[in-house]
């Protein structure tokens, strides 16, 4: 059997030209440069060839096998190319259309603004305290130099239940109960829900609190206004001006209440605080006379309200998602 | 308290605007502002402790001490003396009425026109004209502080007693409101009738009418202990009941009921009897002195004070100084009568730093070693359960404590609950002993606010009486409801499941690296549907719940899908100590999927428990990847494929040693459930 190489080298080069695939092409690689392909079969009858043809023949069939395969190599690259460029063209998408969206979740702009005030207090090396919401008079009122039909007890309209229990109208007692506890030096912060029986356009019967309370040797009215100016420096991220003036707690003495000044030039009431007085720490059978602190107290909804510029307290409690979601 | 300021002006030279006084009194610690309209009148707050405020004459005081300047303490009050008559007094308890005073006055004309400047002030105040009597003593109240009582004196039964009320003791008020007193309450009568609740409000029969001739002035002194509290309990919210309360000045009697005479002889006549006084001297409240010591003034406040201005301040505010010798420097200082609030050395202590200033305390940081704190686990868990119901896509809400009776049985009748007593409505007083109620109050409020995907959680206190005493636990609720995602074009609509929440759980425990312990067992509860609520256990005991809403509620709450809520006790979570690192394998793994057919009553936690028994070495997890009920298998069974996943974590795990374990698995699953094994 003979065959023209020439034919043959015509053939393969035509079928790669015309070749539109890489798949057509590895088959056409094959059938001619595979194991069993035309030129390795050619290839293969060298062996049984005269030695005088040999050299001749195996010169011209590997030329052409060099021919086939730098073509198919350079066909390979085009089409690998062609393919790359189809398909980035018909691949293209609209990157304008919306992403999938799964649920994201939003933290209670309460919880947010306990959780900054606390770790503005953390950085100062308060602990944080917690304690029960069912309160007895006790903790609640009489430990905290309020007797029972003091009018200051009508500064809390207090939920009672019966055997005299009654819902925290402050989260004083947790300070009572973590001296009670633990004794001092002390460095507390409380916060919690605090209930009072009060509703309308600017209470609500619950709402949250914060209180520090720090005692130890040396504590005076002047570290009160340092840490309560740092800290309403930190919690609004900017210098406040504030300025502190004398109130009445039943528990502290000296007392005050602490106002900034808001855009406006009004000054807006945030806080309560004083030098704890000497009974708190005598019924609890603590040196007054060695020992000395402030606390201090405030409002979270207040807070949030003033930092979020939310206008009315009641939209905490709603739970609207259109108002929750505002604080993801 | 709104007073003119005119009024006070004309007590106290000063020479200050009204925006001034306002700021002065202010940071003074007697708040006070400018009414808008029409901006001549002060609205003072006073704290419990200023009782010596009440008055003008008392805020007056208050201004000409805070600017050094002359206070006119006394107006002429000058009157006739016309007639002997007096009424008979008995004083059974002289501790609760110290000082009486009395006077009685004839011939008055009681229909005559108040003065204008009398009720333009009395307006002014807030307080309505009566009639020219009773007018004038409440004109002399807001002027002294001391509340006056006038009587018709035709009304009173030969004399006034002032006594204890009698148990269970009825009495008719000026308001026309009727109390029962007991005790506890000091009333004034005369010999067949009560005529007044002693400085809270008068009786109904003993007032000035119109067609009073002769009046009884009262003027007394009542002990504040005797009243305090009591406004309160018979919410009675009176002018003279705030002021006894809180302490009246027990020496103006005489002067607050000859100034009154003399306004009444000015406007409405009448003949004067003499002012007739009962006085318990033992009883009146004295002023002990307090020793002031220099040192504990800086050891408080931070300040020091020259002496001179110690000294200074303290006269101002009428208080004596003794100075005596204690081997430091240390005052003896006694307050005036009408200081009911110091009683102390710290009360001292707050006035000099009260009229030295706040401002003039300076700001400084605490000086003490420096230590750091570990962050406590109460906060660590707070934030990592928080952050992950985030992360699960849930938004927090933040309930009431309290619920209504309706809500509260939705979780049964046999919950002892906690009742308050003086609920503000009866919507709010039972305090929640679940967090459910509250979530599904939740859903239905934003359902109306047209959300469609919902997925809420509350982390807070539950109540519960058990065995007599009250119980506080920590609780974690959530609920889902509505379209899993938000609609949008990539993915198909789908509602939200119970699987979608436990898988959420699933997350969430195995958090807390409780994943393999907690068990789900079928159970019930009172506001979700049998045979789709779980138990939720860990270590044999219920923590909490998962299932969904029952379909009573649902119906009840028009609900078109069904919510999945859980509530699992947080006390019991705790965040694993520390995380230890297991070093990571590279031998590749291998799976073999076998499915199987079941009864539908078969939970597969149970064939998955019992594959885990085998403890087969290398079997490191099992997915449930299909459950399938329908066409080609028969009724009242399921087929569920399992993926079986082996990996060693030494070495490449052979084909035989994998079929091996397969084998054996088939084999205690066929036999330990009666199963056919699906033919791959």
């Amino acid at each position: 059997m003979t065959i023209n190489l020439s034919d043959l080298l015509n053939d393969a080069l035509n079928e790669i030209e015309e070749c539109k695939t890489l798949n057509k092409l590895e088959e056409i690689r094959v059938k001619y440069l595979g194991k069993k392909g035309q030129i390795t079969s050619q290839l293969k009858k060298l062996g049984s060839m005269k030695a005088d043809q040999r050299p001749s023949f195996g010169q011209e069939i590997n030329n052409i096998k060099n021919q086939i395969e730098a073509k198919v190599n350079t066909k390979k690259i085009e089409l690998k190319k062609s393919t790359i460029a189809k398909n980035i063209a018909t691949r293209s998408i609209d990157i304008t259309l919306p992403g999938r969206k799964t649920l994201a979740g939003s933290m209670h702009p309460i919880t947010t603004t306990l959780s900054d005030i606390e770790n503005i207090f953390l950085n100062a090396g308060f602990l944080v305290e917690d304690g029960p919401e069912i309160e007895d008079e006790h903790h609640n009122f009489t430990a905290l130099n309020i007797p029972e039909n003091h009018p200051a007890r009508a500064m809390h309209d207090t939920f009672y239940f019966n055997n005299n229990l009654l819902l925290r109208t402050h989260t004083s007692p947790v300070q009572i109960r973590s001296m009670e506890k633990q004794g001092v030096p002390i460095k507390i912060i409380a916060p919690g829900k605090v209930f009072r029986r009060d509703s309308d356009l600017t209470h609500i019967p619950m709402f949250h609190q914060i209180e520090g309370l720090v005692i130890d040797q040396g504590i005076n009215f002047t570290h009160l206004k340092g840490i309560l100016h740092q800290f309403i420096d930190c919690f609004f991220e900017q210098q406040m001006e504030l300025r502190f003036r004398p109130s009445y707690f039943p528990f502290t003495e000296p007392s005050a209440e602490v106002d900034i000044l808001s855009e406006d030039g009004k000054w807006l009431e945030i806080l309560g605080c004083g030098m704890v007085h000497p009974k708190v720490l005598d019924l609890l059978e603590l040196d007054s006379e060695t020992y000395t602190g402030y606390a201090f107290g405030m409002g979270v909804e207040r807070l949030a309200m003033l930092k979020h510029e939310i206008k009315d307290i009641r939209l905490f409690y709603d739970n609207d998602l259109d108002f929750l979601e505002q604080f993801k | 308290m709104k007073l003119p300021a005119e009024w006070l002006k004309e007590y106290c030279e000063i020479n200050l605007t009204n925006e001034q006084i306002v700021t002065q009194l202010t940071m003074a610690g007697i708040e006070c502002q400018l009414l808008d309209e029409p901006g001549e009148i002060f609205d003072i707050s006073l704290t419990p402790n200023r009782a010596d405020c009440y008055s003008v004459l008392g805020v007056s005081r208050e201004l000409a001490a805070l600017n050094n300047s002359k206070f006119k303490s006394n107006q002429n009050t000058q009157t006739t003396i016309d007639h002997n008559e007096e009424i008979e007094i008995k004083i059974e308890s002289p501790k609760d009425c110290p000082v009486l005073v009395t006077r009685i006055i004839n011939d008055i004309d009681v229909n005559t026109t108040t003065p204008s400047i009398i009720t333009h002030r009395l307006n002014s105040s807030g307080i309505q004209s009566v009639n020219i009597i009773v007018d004038i003593t409440n004109y002399v109240m807001l002027e002294t502080g001391q509340p006056l009582h006038a009587y018709d004196l035709n009304s009173i039964d030969s004399k006034l007693i002032v006594r204890r009320g009698h148990d269970r003791e009825n009495i008719t008020l000026l308001d026309g409101s009727i109390k029962t007193v007991d005790q506890n309450y000091l009333l004034i009568s005369d010999v067949t009738k009560p005529l007044g609740i002693a400085g809270i409000m008068g009786g109904e029969d003993s007032g000035i009418q119109t067609d009073t001739k002769n009046i009884v002035l009262e003027s007394a002194y009542f002990n504040n202990e005797t009243i305090m509290g009591k406004p309160r309990i018979l919410n009675l919210h009176t002018e003279s009941g705030l002021r006894f309360e809180r302490g009246v000045d027990p020496s103006i009697q005489k002067y607050a009921i000859e100034r009154a005479s003399k306004l009444i002889n000015e406007f409405s006549g009448g003949k004067n009897g003499p002012v007739i006084s009962n006085t318990s001297s033992s009883e009146i409240p004295k002023r002990l002195p307090i020793l002031l010591r220099k040192k504990r003034i800086h050891q408080i406040l931070g300040i020091t004070i020259p002496n001179n201005g110690i000294k200074e301040i303290l006269t101002k505010l009428n208080m004596e100084i003794k100075e005596q010798d204690y081997g430091y420097s240390g005052w003896m200082v006694t307050p005036p009568l009408f200081r009911f609030d110091i009683n102390q050395e710290c009360d001292l202590i707050e006035e000099l730093a009260r009229l030295n200033g706040y401002d003039n305390i300076e700001e400084h940081n605490e000086q003490g070693e420096i230590k750091l704190k570990k962050i406590s686990k109460r906060s660590k868990k707070i934030n990592h359960i928080n952050n992950l119901m985030l992360s699960l896509g849930y938004s927090e809400v933040i309930n009431y404590s309290f619920i209504s009776p309706l809500m509260s049985t939705l979780l049964g009748e046999h919950i002892n609950t906690i009742d308050i007593t003086n609920p503000l409505s009866i919507d709010m007083s039972i305090m929640r002993s679940s967090l459910l109620p509250g979530l599904l109050n939740n859903l239905s409020y934003n359902l109306k606010r047209q959300h469609r995907t919902i997925k809420l959680f509350e982390s807070g206190k539950v109540f519960k009486n058990v065995n007599k005493t009250n119980q506080e636990a920590e609780m974690l609720a959530g609920i889902g409801y509505g379209l899993r995602m938000d609609e949008q074009w990539i993915t198909k609509l789908e509602t939200i499941n119970f699987y979608d929440i436990k898988g959420d759980l699933e997350h969430f425990f195995a958090s807390l690296k409780i994943n393999t312990t907690i068990q789900y067992n079928q159970s019930t509860h009172p506001m979700l549907c049998p045979g789709r609520t779980a138990a939720i256990n860990l270590d044999g005991n219920t923590i909490g719940h998962i299932g969904e809403l029952s379909p009573e509620l649902c119906m009840d709450l028009e609900l078109s899908e069904q919510p999945i809520l859980f509530e699992i006790d947080k006390e019991v979570l705790r965040l694993s100590q520390k995380i230890i690192h297991h070093e990571q394998t590279y031998f590749p793994s291998s799976r073999r999927d076998i499915s199987i057919i079941i009864s539908e009553e078969q939970e597969i936690s149970e064939i998955i428990k019992v594959i885990n028994t085998l403890n087969i070495e290398g079997l490191k997890n099992i997915i449930v990847f299909d459950v399938y009920k329908g066409e080609k298998i028969e009724t009242g069974r399921i087929s569920i494929a399992l993926g079986l996943i082996f990996q060693n974590k030494s070495r490449t795990l052979t084909d035989d040693e994998i079929d091996t374990n397969i084998s054996k698995i088939t084999k205690k699953i066929l036999k330990k459930f009666n199963l056919k094994l699906r033919v791959e």
